[in-house]
């Protein structure tokens, strides 16, 4: 099929190229779960789903910060309470040995996660 | 100069082709079941197969597609 | 004894002549050279070819011949393209298939009836762009000059400034990518177009949308999105297609 499908582009295509490129990049050892590396290809599923919890928490606390409804003291908790997931997710990402962009599913319609 | 554009816009082509062809387009349940953290189930499987396979490097290793690097 | 089953590439009404259809079929070739033919339910017809499961390379030339086909039959007939692996046991299978989901299908091949559709993306430097919606913020929001100095506020209250400036650049960035769909779709309206949308794909694609219009109003089309350009000189626009109606078909049959 060779047919040009661009109708329209303004700009270079590389961008497109790169951008589309990336959605349709799946990295393999993502998703297969082989006997070997279960254990990872576990923990990589689960944190994954952490970090989803942790970052839909955060953004609904900011905006109750931001709503105004919520007194100094309660800000301070959130704060502490927020900093320590975040310090909590870094150290289980060092111990498995994983980065933001292996714990960055595509959702589908809802885009990838990070 | 002017055929890297024409080899661009046939990538592009393929990928968006291959975008549609992979993940829309009508289900048939039944066929293809990844069981991975129920997240469109079918959507997963179908990429499942291809990278099983054959992986997309195959298709980046084309032409004009950048390698994306970290 | 292999077992051969059969994939379906698409699902189309034949209106009346079988004859045409034949001779489209006999033309093109399936995945792995496979002979096309058709399996009809009253006027519901499924385009199959005979795969056998265990010997189907799953790579991307079979996943491009199959969507060949497709697009093929798409110049003549209005259809449901199918998601490549669609696959069923046998013919039988399939006329029962297509007699359980009659109604679904009828009612999508209703709704893309000489319909083709269309992909638009937009891109644009994030960073960039959010530089500049603090820019007007700023400007809005005159501050005061410090009279006292700032007090002494706590680790976590400094973290919660940050991950709330953060959080504010965010909903701004969303707020201004609402906007510009809001100018498209209204445009779009005019052409009786469907459109769909997903905002801030990536850092840089902050809009991925699907466009279900009219095959004869291509050209009105690109012309709109010329317009587009040109009203949104920040931003990058790229108009794809026409392709089958992958994106508006979201049905699922057993």
């Amino acid at each position: 099929m060779s047919e040009n499908k661009i109708l329209f582009n303004t700009g270079s295509l590389d961008e497109l190229t790169q951008e589309i490129g990336k959605l349709n990049n799946v990295d393999e050892s993502k998703l297969k779960l082989t006997p070997d590396n279960a254990d990872s290809g576990l923990a990589k599923l689960v944190l994954t789903l952490v970090e989803l919890i942790r970052k839909l928490v955060e953004k609904q606390a900011m905006r109750r910060v931001d709503g105004g409804s919520l007194t100094d003291a309660e800000i301070e908790r959130l704060g502490e309470t927020l900093m320590n997931l975040e310090l909590k997710m870094e150290e289980l990402k060092k111990h498995f040995n994983l980065t933001d962009r292996d714990l960055n599913i595509n959702l589908g319609p809802l885009g990838d996660l990070m | 100069m002017d055929n890297n554009v024409v080899d661009q816009s046939k990538d592009i082509t393929i990928l968006e082709l291959l975008d549609r062809v992979l993940n829309k387009g009508v289900i048939l349940t039944g066929d293809i079941v990844i069981s991975v953290a129920d997240i469109d189930l079918v959507y997963l499987g179908v990429k499942l197969m291809l990278s099983s396979v054959e992986t997309m490097e195959q298709l980046k290793s084309g032409k004009a597609i950048k390698e994306i690097k970290e | 004894m292999k077992e051969m089953e059969l994939m379906i590439y698409a699902i189309l009404s034949l209106e009346s002549d079988s004859g045409k259809l034949d001779s489209i079929l006999t033309g093109i070739k399936g995945i792995s050279g496979a002979d096309l033919y058709s399996v009809s339910f009253n006027a519901t017809t499924a385009i199959v070819s005979d795969i056998n499961r265990t010997d189907l390379i799953a790579n991307s030339s079979n996943a491009i011949a199959y969507a060949g086909v497709i697009e093929t039959l798409a110049q003549q007939y209005s259809l449901l393209p199918m998601r490549f692996g669609s696959i069923m046991e046998s013919t039988g299978a399939i006329l029962r298939m297509l007699e359980r989901n009659h109604p679904e299908i009828e009612k999508n091949l209703l709704k893309v009836k000489n319909k083709v559709e269309f992909g638009l993306k937009v891109f644009c430097d994030s960073e960039k762009l959010k530089g500049e919606l603090i820019r007007i913020s700023e400007a809005k929001t005159a501050r005061p000059p410090h009279q006292t100095p700032e007090p002494q506020i706590s680790v976590f209250r400094e973290y919660v400034n940050k991950k709330l400036e953060a959080h504010k650049l965010e909903e701004m960035l969303l707020a201004h990518v609402d906007s510009v769909i809001a100018g498209i779709t209204n445009h779009l309206d005019q052409l009786n177009a469907v459109c769909k949308f997903r905002k801030m794909v990536t850092e840089t694609m902050i809009i991925d949308a699907v466009i279900l219009l009219e095959n004869s109003l291509k050209d009105p089309l690109i012309h709109q999105i010329e317009e587009f350009q040109i009203q949104f000189p920040g931003l990058n626009f790229v108009l794809t297609g026409p392709w089958p109606p992958y994106n508006f078909v979201e049905t699922t049959i057993k």
